[in-house]
């Protein structure tokens, strides 16, 4: 890959980081509102913990990205200020101030969650629901965003495909999910009572059915990614070939992301969650396979943006 | 005359904010003007700079880079400008040919349309794409939408670099750096407003190619009797093709 690589590690963190905790955010929001929005709703936990993990993921992601920038490289440390002097239609800028908007609102979402902090103003649930209401459309826009920021490049034909934003959305809910998962394991459970083991294991029903049902169209996005792009003629045809059998990422991609990112940890959730969805049957799974089939899709996250991003810079007629 | 790009994207800046009374008051002027036929209206002045390289006549000196690279002290390991060299065929139907590159200022450049800093505009006046390095954060967003990989972040300013048709030179009356070097005038430096300068001229006479004209760009470097030949082009016959870049240069291993 010799070194030209113009995008590396901070961008592709960065793209997945902030899918990760939009999608966090999504979720929680999503499930209080579904919950009916109360202080002790169906979903709170859920909403709770996506709530609070949220905007972690995103302030490091866009923290990190400065560092890929040539003026701070070349030791211009404030030059990146000039990103917030215009607004423009270019998708980094569109970009840029939606990231800011949903830092504001998922931290402020996030705020109504801390029970030990003041309320200034007006009624904690009330703010919770309205910035609730607000933040799902955010999480969502910027979920897409992270797509289309590849995707808006005619000369990256790697990119340069509807599906990729999609594609970049889904897996932003799927490891937004998979977060909540894996921080609620860490919770042991063997000291609770009856009843709230009870509860534990209801929310991790819920959030397995939904992330072996994102983790299911996920794999149908894939699938048309890859079939449009091979069944087309020029540089997308040639461009899809890193990925296919024989090509430079072709492993990484189809052990990485597509085995270990999807197909074992959604079949894994499905194994788990059929019983209660066909016969009613009580959901019980051991935290420490939550936590296996987590990480893995939280990894699978991360390779997706990886081979994503180095897959553009490596093809078409650019190329490297 | 100070042609700091800057100052000129002061002044688009303020013709963007005079906006709609801007437009009143210069068609107001091109009615008056047009009766009189003495101050040349605006539409007049503006250029329309662009190269017609006639790849028949170029015989792989680069001197072109050389002359680029003197002229900017671009940094080692990128170029503003360089040849590539077309090598295909099966003995003894072979070819070699070669491929003078630089920026094509293109008339829909998708370097300006992702810049998020507005660091990079097209100009009004003559057309030559900037980048002002006073703006520029070194996103690299450009760097990565050009699809002919005009573009590179030069290490010494973090910034986004690229040939800006010499512009020093150009508005000074001067000829490019590249197009002055070139030993058998490969490249023609011109206005294309100008129905008599010798670009305008060898566009009316020949058939032309642009680079990848598929891409939207539409392009301001013109072909005469080039070779696109791509190495990813599907190559039924067998036919052997090795395209050589020069785009960067290599450290011998
Ligand atoms: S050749 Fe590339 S850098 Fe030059 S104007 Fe066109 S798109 Fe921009
Ligand atoms: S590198 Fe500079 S000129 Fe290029 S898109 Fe970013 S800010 Fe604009
Ligand atoms: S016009 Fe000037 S900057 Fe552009 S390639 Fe020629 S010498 Fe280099």
């Amino acid at each position: 890959m010799d070194g030209h690589l113009f995008w590396g590690m901070p961008v592709i963190l960065y793209l997945f980081l902030a899918g990760m905790g939009a999608g966090a955010t999504t979720v929680s929001a999503s499930m209080l509102l579904r919950g009916g929005g109360g202080a002790r709703g169906a979903h709170h936990e859920i909403a709770r913990y996506g709530a609070l993990l949220g905007p972690i993921p995103v302030i490091v992601g866009v923290v990190l990205i400065v560092f890929e920038l040539g003026s701070w490289q070349a030791g211009h440390y404030l030059r990146f200020i000039n990103l917030f002097l215009v607004a423009n239609l270019s998708p980094m800028s569109v970009g840029t101030w939606l990231l800011v908007g949903f830092t504001l609102t998922s931290a402020m979402y996030g705020y109504t969650y801390l029970k030990f902090m003041p309320m200034y103003f007006g009624d904690r649930l009330k703010w919770r629901r309205a910035l609730a209401w607000v933040n799902i459309p955010m999480g969502i826009g910027v979920a897409i965003y992270t797509g289309v920021l590849l995707g808006a490049m005619p000369s990256r034909p790697f990119w340069n495909s509807p599906v990729l934003a999609l594609l970049f959305l889904l897996s932003a809910l799927s490891s937004g999910t998979a977060l909540i998962i894996l921080a609620r394991a860490f919770i042991r459970r063997s000291g609770l009572s009856e009843e709230k083991r009870e509860e534990i294991h209801k929310s991790g029903y819920v959030l397995s059915t939904a992330d072996s049902a994102i983790i299911g169209i996920e794999v149908i996005s894939i699938f048309l990614f890859l079939m449009f792009a091979y069944l087309t003629v020029g540089d997308v045809r040639y461009a899809i070939d890193v990925i296919l059998p024989g090509g430079e990422l072709a492993t990484l991609f189809w052990i990485g992301v597509v085995l270990i990112g999807l197909v074992i940890p959604g079949l894994l959730e499905l194994y788990f969650v059929l019983p209660g969805l066909l016969y009613q049957r009580k959901y019980e799974v051991s935290r420490y396979t939550e936590m296996l089939i987590a990480s893995a899709v939280i990894l699978g996250g991360f390779l997706l943006r990886y081979v994503v991003v180095i897959a553009g810079q490596i093809t078409g007629p650019v190329g490297v | 005359m100070d042609e700091r790009p800057d100052k000129n994207r002061l002044s688009r800046r303020g013709f963007l904010a005079a906006g709609a009374g801007a437009t009143v008051a210069s068609g107001l002027a091109a009615t008056v003007a047009s009766g009189s036929a003495e101050a040349p209206s605006d539409a007049a002045q503006r250029k329309k700079y662009a190269v017609v390289i006639d790849a028949r006549r170029c015989y792989g000196v680069h001197a072109c880079t050389v002359a680029c690279k003197a002229e900017y002290k671009v940094p080692l390991g990128e170029n503003r400008s360089w040849v590539e060299e077309v090598e295909k065929g099966n003995y003894p139907d072979v070819s070699r040919s070669f491929l003078p590159r630089l920026c094509n200022h293109c008339n829909k450049p998708s370097c300006v349309s992702v810049c998020p800093t507005g660091a990079t505009w097209k100009r009004d006046e003559d057309g030559i794409v900037v980048i002002d390095k006073d703006i520029c954060i070194g996103c690299k967003y450009c760097v990565q939408a050009c699809p002919y990989d005009m573009r590179f972040v030069n290490e010494d300013t973090g910034t986004a670099d690229k040939c800006d048709f010499c512009i020093h030179r150009v508005s000074q009356g001067l000829q490019p750096a590249c197009v002055e070097a070139c030993p058998s005038r490969a490249r023609i430096f011109g206005d294309l407003n100008d129905p008599d300068s010798e670009v305008s001229k060898l566009i009316a006479k020949n058939p032309l190619t642009v680079l990848r004209p598929e891409k939207g760009t539409k392009p301001n470097v013109y072909y005469i009797g080039a070779d696109h030949t791509d190495e990813r082009d599907p190559r039924p016959d067998g036919m052997y093709v090795d395209v050589k870049t020069n785009r960067r240069y290599k450290e011998r291993r």
